[in-house]
């Protein structure tokens, strides 16, 4: 199963080094999210920093979302969704695989739109460890949960305005955690962060057991 | 003091006539709307496949 | 050559053409008369409370609206779980009908709730974890059923939903504890809903609105659960018909 996973990811990663959609759509419309937060909040009475927590993360869900609906667009072409099925993979692997793909493209991403606020925002990053293991449980809770319903949405005509209907309300407890989270470190309370990271690392889990039965399931019709 | 509580009255009543009023209201559409949904569907099933009937 | 309206006829001859059965008349008869006795004591019989007023009455359909939304969600993730255990197509089904079913009584606790909301605390919303949480329980049951009502072949459909079916009780848990811990963390706003004492009368009302939506919500369920149950067999015949009628064409025309 985790030999399958581990090939899964590389010829997804392999996938999007290649095509350049990521670096040169994904990302891009990132930054434009965080432009668009300093037109709407005015940046000169410190509302952006204020918010920047909230900001952060909610640029961070929709830049994720098309990450993951390309992950499951790049499969419904050319019959590839029955190759993968013919190829003996372990569903569960399959689930793995692409959690694991969409997971690093989440962390990239993160990475730069957490340069993104310290600089355009101008908000002093604090409390490191914190941020870390937040950003690294609510990345693996976005990507178990992003990675299983995106397989419920995939191939079907409406995907692209099912899966932020799906996904969103499930992914509200997340949105809440990570930026309570973020607000403990920057605000230099990090105790209060602590159980948010607890939370998310249970959602995780059971989106992980939830991925890695529910794919066979997923993988076996239409 | 009687008109503070008649105010407290009038004030509050139209909140529960809506409130009841959606509910037994929502209760009754939905009920007909899947009456008749069913109605128009089992002209189109054999008995035999209406297992309750 | 049978015509259609001649299959119509035919079938319309044997038996009543509903949802109906023995059974259904008898609990709908009940529950109009359990929907009568809370009327004549929710709104009639039962005195105004001493903090809240008339806003007290409310309640009487507030709660279990609430009450029967979590219930639905239950039986949607009981229905999804056994169906994608013993792949029956009646507990899909019976998911089908509860989530529907769920979604109607959550839109209920929601109005019902801001009616409360607005002599009460002056507001129609407020964040209170209670309120958000339901507002989210209904997000998630019109994802669920966004899903049934994809244009799929019915078992692609019936999986997917079931996927999601039983994950909705564990979101519903996870976002309610997550939604508690911000509001409680943030402290901005305690609301007191002041310490409502029901007296023997009030319990009663709020009794009877039990039974009384409780007996609506089962036969809206077992209805909702025919209806989908024929939507089925119509399709599956239709399919049927048309094989025949492509076989019968494939005959004529050799």
């Amino acid at each position: 199963m985790l030999a399958d996973a581990w090939l899964i990811a590389l010829k997804d990663l392999k996938l999007e080094l290649r095509s350049r959609v990521a670096i040169n759509q994904v990302l891009p419309f990132a930054l434009l999210v965080l432009v668009l937060f300093a037109f709407a909040l005015d940046p000169d009475r410190g509302l952006l920093q204020k918010a920047t927590p909230g900001l952060y993360w909610i640029a961070v869900l929709f830049s994720g979302l098309l990450a993951m609906q390309r992950s499951f667009a790049v499969e419904s072409t050319d019959g590839v969704t029955d190759a993968l099925r013919l190829s003996g993979l372990a569903p569960s692997g399959i689930y793995l695989g692409k959690t694991l793909s969409v997971a690093v493209q989440l962390v990239v991403l993160e990475l730069l739109l957490g340069v993104g606020v310290a600089v355009l925002y101008g908000t002093p990053l604090a409390g490191w460890l914190l941020l870390l293991a937040t950003i690294g449980v609510a990345t693996a809770a976005i990507a178990t949960a992003g990675t299983l319903f995106g397989a419920v949405a995939s191939g079907l005509r409406v995907r692209e305005t099912l899966l932020p209907l799906l996904l969103l309300p499930v992914l509200a407890p997340v949105l809440i955690g990570a930026t309570r989270a973020f607000e403990a470190a920057l605000n230099g309370t990090p105790s209060e962060g602590w159980p948010w990271v607890g939370l998310m690392s249970v959602f995780s889990v059971m989106y992980v057991v939830a991925g890695i039965f529910g794919f066979g399931p997923l993988m076996e019709e239409s | 003091m009687s008109s503070i509580v008649f105010a407290q009255a009038t004030g509050t009543w139209p909140y529960v006539a809506a409130s009841w009023i959606f509910v037994f209201g929502g209760m009754g559409a939905y009920a007909l709307v899947t009456v008749i949904r069913g109605r128009r569907l089992s002209q189109k099933v054999s008995p035999e496949k209406r297992r309750w009937s | 050559m049978i015509t259609e309206s001649a299959v119509t006829a035919k079938i319309s001859e044997n038996g009543p053409t509903s949802t109906g059965s023995r059974a259904t008349l008898i609990l709908g008869i009940v529950t109009v008369i359990a929907l009568g006795v809370l009327v004549l004591f929710g709104l009639i019989l039962s005195p105004a409370d001493q903090k809240q007023g008339d806003a007290v009455r409310i309640m009487y359909v507030h709660v279990p609206s609430a009450t029967l939304s979590y219930i639905g969600c239950l039986l949607a993730g009981v229905g999804s779980a056994v169906f994608l255990w013993r792949k029956s197509q009646w507990w899909d089904l019976v998911a089908y009908a509860g989530a529907e079913v769920a979604a109607l009584f959550t839109a209920f606790t929601l109005v019902t709730g801001m009616f409360w909301g607005r002599p009460t605390w002056g507001v129609f919303w407020v964040w209170d974890a209670r309120l958000t949480s339901s507002a989210m329980l209904m997000l998630l049951l019109l994802g669920y059923l966004a899903v049934r009502r994809l244009e799929a072949d019915y078992s692609v459909r019936a999986k997917r939903a079931a996927i999601v079916g039983l994950l909705l009780v564990p979101n519903v848990f996870i976002v309610r504890q997550s939604v508690q811990w911000w509001r409680t963390l943030h402290q901005t706003a305690t609301l007191q809903l002041g310490d409502t004492k029901l007296d023997g009368l009030m319990l009663f009302s709020l009794f009877t609105g039990f039974v009384a939506t409780a007996l609506a919500f089962v036969w809206m369920v077992i209805h909702r659960f025919r209806v989908a149950w024929l939507e089925e067999q119509v399709d599956t015949e239709g399919l049927d018909a048309a094989l025949v009628e492509r076989r019968a064409e494939g005959v004529a025309s050799t």
